[in-house]
């Protein structure tokens, strides 16, 4: 599970809404894969990113430090968005859990595979 | 081109149809093997018409081939109508180009073949990988001395008139007989108020209590069945009843070693070597889970250098021959169970199955039941076989994916082995399923998934620029559920996102063509499959005789006017059970269960009407699926309730109904 996919993750967990996101993350097992720079392809990302949760998931694994927000003309500043490139596809959560703020449910990650599935009680109707 | 010649020299007539056989032969190769032939001379060749897959041995090959030169390697695949052959140098192998094109040979059935040769790049194959005997599988070689086989083998009177009770049955494909309990096969069950006088033979009593006593088997069986098995003979893959025996079953080899083929649901075979004199002990997951079968031929496929050994024929290629086959005997012992079976394989388990045949859900908590027994317990049973199955990526879909912009975030909800999720890089896929076992298919192609509920997706809602559904929306059991599940895609779409869904459709013929579905009758469930080895020749890879043209099977085909009339029939009668599917035929029901075969099953595309309990009249394992077809515009009809839609594109593509919609 990359960090760009934990991006977009939120708890199911009945009558929880929006208050689901994001999951906290705790990783016993990471890998680096390294992916081709595509740096227009950043650029396009970066708007659609929730940029609190991604730096708190950073910040859980330890990685290099985030900015607290896109730097002004990010567009064109090739350190950023190599910086950017490598936390949000490099970056791979083997291991671990994902845990619902609101409710405290966990959801395991299992070899880069979170498993979200909820027992028929706890799902939203 | 043959190097001998010059441009300019006019080619006979004969060497004009060698070169188009030849040309033939490569198309072949590539078409239907993925191999690729190459126009200058190397050190390999793939000889076509030269392959164990139609009946030329190893030991008559490669003689013919020693004879250009000196041969590095000769790999003969199992069942394939080619082998491919490394000589030491190039000048040897242009050698054996030039003089063994078109050269006739005699297989071991005595008929004569005629080998074409191509050059190729490399001569290897993929490994498939590490074998294991499957789980609770036993060959204990050499448990009786020559003496005693012998001896067993002259016990066994096959002429006893059909008074006595055990019966002495001839069926088409081989010599049976029974002791202790009489076995029928119109069942698959024994008779269990109906004890055969005698019990078992008495050399038997003493060899179990052996066999008990050195610890080669737990339990004293009380059935015996004797097959004979002559060269051609064979028996279909099956899993022996649960509900008729217990755990153990062994089975001692006399007269002829044999191959006998195991295979799991989902797709994995294991042919394993049975010697003579040899105790097969199947037990647990072998006893409950796997089938086992004898293919029906003359020759087995076996490694050259173990002989007669037990254990997994390899894939190592470059050691496989062919054995003939003798006249085998076995002796197959077995315990009758007298409680229901309650094993831990209940979808492949008579007893466990037997509970109410499945019916059309009347609430929410049926139609959840109905999903978790004939679509999720399914699909995580055959995910590999189903992945195999499902390679070929729709046009239509690839089309909808790379004309999204570069960037976007997109959702598959529901994407099986992630087909769609590497059609185009410039997006941000990630893919989600239920069935865990799809979704680790996924991973291996290196593709983003997780696991969970279509009703229920753990992404934050307007955050996909775009999503897709394929295939997947019809496996709800209610209407309800149905637009629950189209909700859910919309929440994830941003204003102005796009989704596509794809169903399977009731009219399986639109505008008078058949779908494909419907045309697809030599090979079930997809696209190529391995030609099936239960044909005792194999085709020959380039035919000398003209060919014969395919017939497809009549079958009744309702038209999309039936339809029109009365519209689609999407009343059900309340407890109304669900019918079973006749695969490749068209649709009478809008809510259905579509029976899966076990991988390389004959019969699967012929009318087996499976009364809904397994083993009744097909040994061979079925699962079921559950399916809602939907009619032409229903799930226009079903989106249109969505307050936030507007529908983009609505259309028929190959069998199914497809909607493009976007978000406002």
């Amino acid at each position: 599970m990359r960090l760009l996919t934990h991006n977009l993750l939120s708890s199911h967990v009945r009558g929880v809404g929006p208050r689901g996101f994001p999951l906290r993350l705790q990783a016993t097992e990471v890998r680096i894969n390294p992916v081709e720079f595509n740096p227009d392809f950043i650029v396009r990302m970066i708007p659609k990113v929730e940029w609190a949760a991604l730096l708190e998931a950073a910040d859980t694994l330890h990685l290099i430090q985030v900015p607290k927000e896109p730097i002004q003309g990010y567009e064109h500043n090739e350190e950023f968005l190599r910086k950017m490139h490598h936390v949000l596809l490099e970056v791979e959560v083997l291991e671990g859990t994902l845990q619902c703020p609101e409710s405290g449910r966990l959801f395991p990650i299992s070899r880069g595979i979170p498993n979200m599935l909820l027992s028929d009680e706890e799902t939203e109707t | 081109m043959d190097s001998k010649h010059q441009s300019n020299y006019k080619l006979s007539k004969t060497e004009k149809k060698l070169l188009r056989k030849q040309i033939k032969a490569r198309h072949t190769l590539l078409r239907h093997e993925g191999i690729e032939t190459v126009s200058y001379a190397t050190q390999s060749l793939i000889v076509a018409n030269g392959g164990l897959g139609n009946q030329v041995s190893r030991n008559q090959l490669l003689p013919v081939l020693e004879k250009c030169g000196l041969v590095d390697a000769l790999l003969m695949p199992p069942n394939k109508p080619y082998s491919c052959v490394r000589y030491n140098t190039v000048e040897e192998s242009k050698k054996a180009y030039d003089t063994l094109n078109g050269k006739e040979i005699v297989d071991d059935l005595g008929q004569k073949i005629i080998l074409y040769l191509n050059f190729v790049e490399k001569a290897q194959w993929k490994e498939l990988g590490l074998q294991t005997l499957p789980p609770g599988l036993k060959v204990i070689e050499e448990i009786i001395s020559p003496e005693d086989e012998k001896m067993l083998l002259e016990s066994v009177n096959w002429t006893e008139d059909t008074d006595n009770q055990n019966f002495q049955k001839s069926l088409k494909h081989r010599r049976v007989k029974h002791f202790g309990y009489e076995f029928h096969y119109e069942s698959n069950n024994v008779d269990k108020d109906k004890a055969l006088p005698g019990g078992l033979p008495d050399i038997c009593e003493s060899m179990l209590e052996k066999w008990l006593k050195e610890g080669f088997i737990k339990h004293k069986p009380d059935q015996l069945t004797i097959n004979q098995y002559e060269p051609g003979h064979g028996i279909p893959a099956h899993i022996d009843t649960h509900s008729a025996f217990e755990d153990e079953i062994v089975s001692l080899s006399l007269g002829s070693e044999i191959v006998m083929d195991f295979k799991h649901p989902d797709g994995m075979t294991v042919p394993v070597m049975l010697p003579r004199r040899s105790l097969l002990v199947m037990a647990g997951e072998s006893r409950y889970l796997w089938t086992h079968g004898i293919t029906p031929r003359k020759f087995d496929t076996v490694q050259a250098s173990k002989g007669h050994k037990s254990g997994i024929i390899t894939s190592d290629v470059e050691d496989l021959t062919l054995n003939k086959r003798g006249i085998r005997t076995s002796f197959t012992f077995r315990k009758v169970k007298q409680t229901p079976c309650n094993c831990s394989y209940p979808l492949v388990c008579d007893s466990q199955m037997k509970e109410a045949p499945a019916s059309f859900p009347e609430s929410d908590k049926e139609a959840l039941q109905l999903e978790q027994d004939y679509v999720h317990r399914v699909y995580e049973e055959i995910a590999r076989h189903f992945s195999s199955t499902r390679h070929t990526p729709w046009p239509h879909i690839v089309e909808f994916l790379k004309a999204l912009p570069s960037g976007s975030l997109v959702a598959d909800i529901g994407c099986g082995n992630g087909k769609y999720l590497g059609i185009n890089k410039e997006l941000y896929m990630i893919g989600c399923d239920h069935s865990q076992n799809l979704v680790d298919i996924c991973r291996e192609r290196q593709y983003q998934a997780f696991v969970c509920d279509a009703l229920a997706v753990p992404i934050r809602s307007g955050s996909c620029d775009a999503c897709i559904s394929i295939a997947v929306i019809h496996h709800f059991a209610t209407a309800e559920r149905r637009v629950a599940a189209l909700q859910e895609l919309v929440r994830l779409l941003r204003p102005g996102g796009k989704a596509l869904i794809y169903v399977w459709a009731m009219e399986q013929e639109y505008n008078k063509k058949k779908s494909k579905y419907l045309r697809e009758n030599r090979t079930s469930q997809g696209m190529k499959e391995e030609i099936s080895n239960d044909t005792s020749v194999q085709e020959l890879l380039v035919k000398e005789l003209p060919n014969v043209g395919r017939q497809d099977s009549a079958h009744s085909v309702s038209s999309i006017n039936d339809f029109q009339d009365g519209g689609c029939n999407s009343r059900n009668v309340a407890n109304s059970k669900l019918p079973i599917h006749t695969n490749r035929t068209s649709f009478h029901s809008q809510d259905l269960l579509v029976p899966w075969h076990f991988k390389g099953n004959p019969g699967k595309d012929k009318r087996v009407e499976s009364l809904g309990s397994l083993g009744s009249h097909d040994p061979s394992p079925v699962f079921h699926r559950y399916y809602h077809v939907f009619c032409e515009g229903e799930l226009e009809a079903a989106c249109q309730t969505l307050s936030n839609i507007s529908i983009l594109q609505s259309y028929y593509d190959q069998g199914n109904w497809c909607v493009i919609l976007q978000k406002v």
